[in-house]
């Protein structure tokens, strides 16, 4: 069978391709295959790996356009998911610059990672000697987003990365800023909520590719929607997302029970652009 | 076969696609499918609810399905988002929600309790492809179709969990029993936009260019997507994204029932075609 690798060597882009037996692959894990096409094939194939055991999160990337956590993904896994296909592409992860191969760059990740005040800032009844306790329930509440491993696989996948990356963050981002603005032990959940309020929070597209693929299991998209819900309790429910969000939620709740679409636009841009647009559009 | 359903028609239905009604109760009795309405059901949310109250959200979605439970039937709807929202409170109120939500849903003497499943239009007709194609008056041979999904038919598999979200083949299935060729078409599972073209509609217009392009490129001469949101998002605002992008394509752009009801031999007026803003009147 067959791999389609995408490469780069710095200035070029190419495929290529690698004939393996079946046989000899598909006892393996998606990373087991990569590992035996280097060590038997070909010793300058580029990609990241460490734990092999989805725990650092270094080893995403995409087959047949869909993004996987290579130690993570068993070769019959792919077998069944793409029936029986005896050719497979392998490609880095989207949404990311590639640096060499499958290995992808992820300084800019970290730096929108660093908009949201990634680290717990403790409520000051908290000390270094006394600890930052929580109950059970409220270890409970954040365990789940706990388990990201920064993989990059939601990122990935994300369309509305894809369409334009320069007003949105890595769904991941999101992620970890409601799990900080969660946690019981936080002096103020806003210190993480209001830089995603800035940084994009109402641009997600709610493609689900977030969720439908992270390997942890971790809805980036309904965190999203949590970090959204917590700003709009705080108050901050100015601009055009959340004035959409809000007449969904009027119609629903105060008034038919039923959206009036008439009223959407209205509702949503305010009176002057709705009225333009509609004037734009005869 | 199941051929006796709740219908949810969701507000769009009854709205801004009043074509998707129109053909989907126009293939219905030929398919032999019933559809009853539900009585006074509500917005399901439409993704955009949550993001004010998720309680209200599931509390009116648990409402939607109590009352379809008194029908004793089980939930259909062709709204993608709706099928998402349907089927995401289903899991919740089954999965521990559901004495919490059944608490407000007393107040208006209503309990809900579990027993009605929720389908769409393209599941129905996956699974019922042999009975299609006995039906089918007008095979569609020839037809380039590109197949769009939309992301809440497939997406997340947790929720919707009716085939792979990643290799889907249901809409081909169908597609296919219909007569016509379905093209390959590299946008196929990607997202049309619509429910961010108010907050980040330079990105959205981008995405829906991006699907008209890719359509057009593998020839195909039309669209056809099993969701009205989808449709509305790449028909209505297609000149506009086109415009946005420079491109000078233009694809035509089909609810399923109408693209099923062509094939069953219906007359495009009966499809509601001339309610598509691109121009659909060649296909009927």
């Amino acid at each position: 069978m067959k791999f389609i690798i995408d490469r780069f060597d710095g200035k070029k882009n190419y495929q290529q391709t690698y004939t393996v037996e079946k046989k000899d692959i598909e006892a393996l894990t998606l990373l087991g295959t990569l590992l035996f096409i280097k060590q038997h094939q070909d010793i300058t194939l580029n990609f990241t790996a460490s734990c092999r055991m989805a725990i650092c999160g270094a080893c995403g990337v995409r087959v047949n356009g869909h993004a996987y956590l290579a130690c993570d993904t068993k070769m019959t896994e792919l077998f069944e998911e793409y029936k029986d296909a005896d050719t497979f592409r392998i490609s880095p992860l989207s949404n990311y610059t590639v640096i060499s191969d499958l290995a992808v760059d992820w300084e800019p990740s970290i730096e929108n990672l660093r908009k949201v005040k990634p680290g717990l800032v403790a409520k000051s009844e908290f000390s270094e000697k006394e600890g930052c306790r929580q109950n059970q329930e409220e270890y409970d509440r954040i365990v789940g987003q706990w388990d990201c491993i920064l993989c990059g696989v939601c990122a990935s996948e994300c369309n509305k990365l894809s369409a334009d990356r320069s007003d949105y963050m890595e769904p991941f981002v999101y992620t970890r800023a409601w799990k900080v603005a969660n946690d019981s032990r936080t002096k103020d959940p806003m210190i993480h909520v209001k830089p995603t309020v800035t940084n994009g929070l109402w641009n997600c597209v709610h493609c689900h590719e977030c969720t439908n693929r992270c390997p942890k299991h971790i809805s980036a998209a309904e965190d999203i929607a949590g970090l959204r819900a917590m700003a709009m309790r705080k108050g901050l429910n100015s601009g055009v997302g959340p004035a959409h969000a809000k007449s969904f939620y009027t119609d629903l709740v105060e008034d038919s029970g039923r959206l009036n679409e008439i009223r959407l636009a209205l509702r949503t841009e305010g009176m002057s652009t709705a009225l333009r647009a509609a004037a734009n559009k005869e | 076969m199941q051929n006796e359903f709740a219908f949810f028609p969701g507000c769009v239905l009854t709205q801004a696609a009043i074509e998707a009604k129109m053909s989907l109760e126009a293939i219905a009795p030929i398919l032999g499918i019933k559809l009853k309405e539900i009585n006074g059901w509500s917005c399901c949310g439409a993704s955009q609810a949550q993001d004010v109250d998720p309680l209200a959200t599931l509390v009116a979605n648990a409402r939607n399905l109590a009352l379809a439970e008194k029908m004793n039937l089980p939930v259909l709807t062709t709204c993608s988002t709706c099928l998402l929202m349907l089927r995401r409170a289903k899991a919740q109120l089954d999965h521990g929600e559901k004495e919490k939500i059944n608490t407000y849903l007393a107040k208006g003497n209503m309990n809900y309790k579990g027993t009605s499943e929720v389908t769409s239009l393209l599941w129905v007709l996956a699974q019922n492809a042999e009975m299609i194609k006995s039906k089918v008056k007008k095979p569609l041979s020839g037809l380039k179709v590109a197949v769009f999904y939309g992301c809440h038919s497939v997406r997340p598999g947790k929720d919707l969990g009716f085939e792979s979200s990643t290799n889907p083949t249901s809409f081909e299935t169908v597609v296919k029993a219909l007569g016509a060729e379905v093209v390959p078409f590299t946008k196929r599972l990607d997202c049309c936009g619509f429910h961010a073209v108010y907050p980040a509609e330079k990105s959205v217009m981008k995405m829906t260019s991006g699907i008209v392009n890719s359509a057009a490129e593998s020839k195909a001469d039309c669209v056809v997507t099993p969701c009205p949101l989808c449709q509305m998002q790449l028909d209505i605002y297609q000149d506009d994204a086109q415009d946005t992008t420079k491109s000078k394509a233009r694809v035509p752009v089909l609810h399923l029932s109408q693209l099923v009801g062509l094939a069953l031999g219906l007359s495009a007026k009966q499809l509601g075609l001339d309610y598509n803003v691109i121009d659909a009147s060649k296909l009927g």
